[in-house]
């Protein structure tokens, strides 16, 4: 697969969560970036979908938003985990390791399987 | 993992109330992101201008990104379904005359139909509580005497072993009777015999303990009962140790074998306390003549229908009436199979299905109107839909407009018609008669209202889609609206049928009106006012014998008698015009030295036992010999007083004073006294019978039973002398049950049903000419209005208003008469239907339906003159100048 990566949806609340549980406290802006490092440059994220799938685990009581001042001084709104988000960043995480695991049994070459 | 769901639903749920501050709060996040980005871009050694649109092709759009967010932050469907109903609403408001019409007009359809089919769903459609109820008879004899199916002890063996239609068949006693449970907490109770083999029959089984054994069941086997579920309950307060337990019935032990399901009801319709073996002899039986009458019941085998198991049975019954049945009476006796339900439910059926069926016309009605009020206004509002259209509007979204719309409607409606249906059905059952079985127990149905709700929608949101499926049409947009001919067409129609639907209630109203007045106008041939009846149940166990029970009477009599205000007091077995009477066969008297009347049994003779003050008691003149009298009582010879009808057949055109006549072959000759006026005997809307009075005279064997009722006569009111009766009574024995009503209540109680299915009937008509005319009405304003021009036009050309009147009037007119022919013929053809429940009616009485069409032809009339008044008040100029 060349070039970049749409991120899919599901996949991008994993990346949100994980993110937060190594940065802790982030702004949307940052998270978008790291998410993007992280990938080592291959996810080419449209960033406006960042913000509905924040809401969405914030409503769902994963992390919570509070307005803070940035690095330099500017006002942004910043999230972290919460309890539950924490759980269920390792839940989720588990979760799909199992699937890739699994689906790397039917990807791997033929003579092996 | 649902928890976290159902939270992000109440948050977004709230998120339809916030808004603005979260709106800004999203707004600064936003900008905030553009601006780190922006600064980024900067650093890396863009110019601010072109970092700023990096950032935003970036995050996709400003307001992308905003319309995301919000669609995640509520719940866009329900915020446009809460927009559409906001618009709904709003105009609503704006237009109160016709959401309050729609609004009347459902609730009127839901409330009637709902409250109507919860009383008849048990009548006619709701299964009996028996298992295979489908396939329960009832099966036995018939007679001029007795029309409910009986069976007698010799037939019943005889059935039992030879028929084939049936799997099973078994009997209960004829009749509950009284029975005292003597214990240190005595209760008089209803008692009920039944075979071993009745209670399998029904498939019912016992909610605590067993059913009869064969064995008990046999005369002399160990005595045994069943108690009632309610007896349980509150006499022995659910003692689980009720069974074996040995209680006294009427001065001799039974052992409780078993408690009856809660609300177990015999297939009489009877709710039993005490079930006991009948335990009959079968050897004696099936030798007696004609051996002990019980009710029989019988299970069809699968497949065979009435119809079959009768035929199948018809050998076996003609053979045992053969052997059984004396000859000269045996032409009387007829096999008799009905369904369960036909048997309980008796002659209210066809009340249930009219009553059901003019429920369903005024549902029509109903719908047709708001059908015909939301296709005018979606008429009306055809522009502001094509507007609405041309803005950008989508098809879909107008359509879920209008639905929004429809559903509103139906919403309010169903409130309101559920809280009718429930104020309906109380009055249903503050007026309905005794005697319509399963009435008193309904409640209401909400099924019928969840489809009759639904059907309600159907309606509304059918025809209100109708133009806005149409849209958006480009002529919408035009100056004028477009008169669619087929849509008048529509709306004609359909007020026509309301019409139509309407003559036909309005007529059946009439006819039932004037039969009801019919049966309380006749004279009943005898005085009921100021007349008290007192039936004063006497216990069988210390009232053994004839003697004591006389005794006791004759004191009461005496006692009452010296009351002041008393003009008469009388005993006598029944009492006229309804209810029970012992019943004797024409062919059965014989007038001495005459030859017995000749073939057929000359229908039924009522026949009444009573002491000589009982034509005194009801006023009833003797036009002919005397009366009793009290001398006559202590006399050995039996005397009778005819009664004129009955003087006419057994002696036309002779003087019958001191004529003898007997009942039967071997009775004593009743020497004949006098001669009374004829009495309404037969209840209120049958032919009257013959009758004859013998006197009860001061013996034992004249007061046996059945238990005499007691008739008082006073010149004070019923009210007063009630109190009295019971103290003089009570003064005797002061345990005896005392049941008084006067006979003015017991005559107009005679006539609750044919009052009650008037009513409805009546309020059914009245709902529909309601509701048609106001659809009447709509369609002509709605006209008027839409010919506003044409009609300024034609009077700037010289038309008076009076022309103007007739054009818009005639409109209404025709209507009218269209739907009024239509109806009066639906009307005269479905009188049929009716015609059982007339009394002295012809119901084709061109007078009645004269008075039907021309009710409604007013009231129409009126409701097509008020738009065709303001029509020919028009302003020709402002008509002109109109749009």
């Amino acid at each position: 697969m060349g070039g970049k990566t749409d991120v899919w949806q599901g996949t991008l609340a994993l990346m949100v969560l994980r993110t937060l549980e190594t940065l802790g406290a982030m702004h949307g802006y940052g998270l978008a970036r790291r998410i993007e490092q992280t990938s080592g440059d291959l996810l080419e994220l449209n960033y406006g979908t960042l913000y509905p799938a924040l809401l969405k685990l914030e409503q769902e009581g994963f992390i919570r938003s509070h307005w803070g001042v940035s690095d330099n001084n500017r006002r942004a709104k910043y999230y972290e985990l919460t309890k539950g988000g924490q759980r269920q960043a390792k839940k989720a995480a588990a979760e799909w390791e199992q699937t890739t695991a699994i689906l790397a049994r039917f990807l791997a070459p033929a003579e092996e399987a | 993992m649902m928890t976290r769901k159902l939270r992000a639903f109440g948050l977004r749920l709230r998120g339809l109330f916030g808004g603005a501050r979260e709106d800004s709060d999203f707004n600064d996040e936003l900008a905030a992101h553009i601006e780190m980005h922006t600064e980024d871009g900067i650093r890396a050694g863009l110019t601010r201008e072109e970092a700023r649109r990096q950032a935003l092709i970036r995050l996709g759009g400003m307001e992308q990104t905003r319309q995301a967010y919000r669609e995640r932050r509520s719940l866009p469907w329900l915020e446009n379904l809460l927009r559409d109903a906001r618009y709904a609403l709003r105009g609503f408001r704006r237009n109160p005359v016709f959401t309050i019409t729609v609004i009347a007009t459902l609730a009127l359809g839901i409330g009637a139909t709902t409250a109507v089919f919860s009383v008849v769903d048990r009548i006619l459609f709701r299964s009996l509580p028996y298992a295979h109820d489908d396939r329960i008879v009832s099966v036995g004899l018939v007679q001029s005497l007795e029309k409910q199916e009986f069976m007698l002890g010799g037939f019943f063996y005889e059935w039992r072993d030879n028929q084939r239609p049936f799997e099973a068949i078994a009997s209960q006693g004829t009749m509950l009777h009284a029975c005292d449970l003597v214990e240190t907490n005595p209760a008089q109770l209803n008692c009920i015999h039944a075979q071993a083999g009745f209670l399998p029959l029904l498939g019912i089984s016992p909610a605590l303990g067993r059913n009869f054994l064969p064995e008990e069941d046999r005369p002399n086997g160990p005595r045994v009962a069943l108690i009632s579920y309610g007896l349980w309950q509150d006499h022995y307060n659910r003692d689980p140790g009720i069974l074996n337990r040995m209680i006294d019935l009427d001065g001799s032990p039974a052992r409780v074998i078993g408690v009856l399901p809660r609300g177990f009801e015999l297939p009489t319709l009877q709710a039993p306390d005490v079930m006991l073996p009948m335990a009959l002899n079968e050897g004696l039986e099936r030798k007696a003549l004609p051996g002990t009458p019980m009710r029989a019941f019988a299970r069809l085998r699968t497949g065979v229908s009435i119809a079959q198991g009768k035929a199948e049975l018809e050998p076996l019954f003609t053979h045992t009436r053969d052997t059984l049945i004396p000859a000269e009476i045996r032409k009387d006796f007829h096999l008799g199979i009905r369904s369960l339900r036909d048997r309980e439910t008796q002659d209210v059926r066809l009340t249930a299905w009219i009553l059901l069926a003019s429920v369903m016309a005024v549902l029509l009605i109903a719908c047709a109107n708001v059908a015909g009020l939301m296709m005018a206004r979606a008429e009306a509002r055809e522009r502001e839909l094509a507007v609405r259209s041309a803005l950008g509007a989508s098809r879909g979204r107008l359509i879920r407009q209008t639905l929004t719309e429809a559903a509103l409607l139906s919403f309010a409606g169903a409130v309101v018609g559920l809280i009718l249906a429930e104020g309906l059905l109380r009055v249903f059952l503050a007026l309905a008669p005794t005697g319509i079985p399963f009435l008193g127990r309904s409640g209401l149905d909400f099924r019928i209202a969840l489809f009759t709700i639904l059907l309600s929608l159907v309606c509304g949101a059918l025809f209100g889609l109708l133009p806005a499926l149409q849209m958006p049409r480009a002529v919408a947009l035009a100056a004028r609206p477009i008169h669619s001919r087929q849509r008048t067409l529509l709306r004609r129609s359909l007020v026509v049928g309301q019409i139509a639907i309407t003559m036909v209630l309005l007529s059946g109203a009439a006819l039932l009106l004037k039969s009801l007045q019919n049966i309380e106008q006749q004279t009943l041939g005898m005085q009921t006012q100021g007349v008290l009846t007192a039936r004063i149940a006497l216990p069988g166990f210390r009232y053994d014998t004839g003697q004591k029970k006389m005794a006791f009477y004759l004191l009461a009599e005496a006692a009452l008698k010296r009351l002041p205000g008393i003009r008469a007091v009388s005993f006598t077995d029944s009492v006229p015009p309804g209810g029970w009477n012992s019943g004797r066969r024409y062919s059965d008297l014989a007038a001495q030295g005459k030859p017995q009347s000749a073939q057929g049994t000359g229908g039924s003779v009522v026949s009444r036992v009573v002491t000589p003050d009982y034509f005194r008691a009801l006023n009833i003149p003797i036009v002919q010999g005397r009366n009793f009298t009290e001398e006559d009582r202590t006399s050995s010879e039996h005397l009778v007083v005819l009664s004129r009808l009955l003087t006419s057949r057994l002696f036309p055109g002779e003087d019958p004073i001191g004529k003898r006549m007997r009942t039967g072959h071997d009775g004593p000759w009743n020497t004949v006294v006098g001669v009374a006026e004829n009495v309404k005997n037969n209840g209120l809307t049958e032919q009257d019978e013959p009758e004859f009075y013998s006197l009860r005279r001061s013996a034992a064997e004249d007061w046996g039973p059945p238990a005499p009722v007691m008739i008082v006569d006073a010149a004070l009111p019923p009210k007063a002398v009630a109190p009295w009766v019971r103290s003089q009574i009570a003064g005797i024995d002061p345990t005896v049950p005392v049941k008084m009503e006067t006979l003015s209540q017991s005559v107009s109680k005679l006539a609750d049903r044919p009052r009650f299915q008037t009513a409805l009937l009546g309020f059914f008509a009245f709902c529909g000419l309601l509701m048609a005319v106001i659809g009447l009405y709509a369609v002509m304003a709605f006209g008027a209005a839409q010919r506003t021009q044409e009609i300024g036009l034609r009077m700037a050309l010289g038309a008076t208003r009076l022309q103007i009147l007739r054009l818009i009037a005639g409109e209404g007119v025709r209507l009218i008469v269209l739907g009024g022919v239509l109806g009066l013929g639906a009307a005269l053809a479905s009188v049929q239907l009716l015609k059982s429940l007339l009394y002295n009616v012809e119901p084709h009485d061109p007078f009645l339906y004269a008075a039907a069409m021309l009710l409604l032809a007013l009231v129409a009339l009126a409701a097509t003159l008020i738009p065709a008044r303001s029509a020919m008040r028009t302003d020709p100029l402002a008509a002109l100048r109109w749009e």
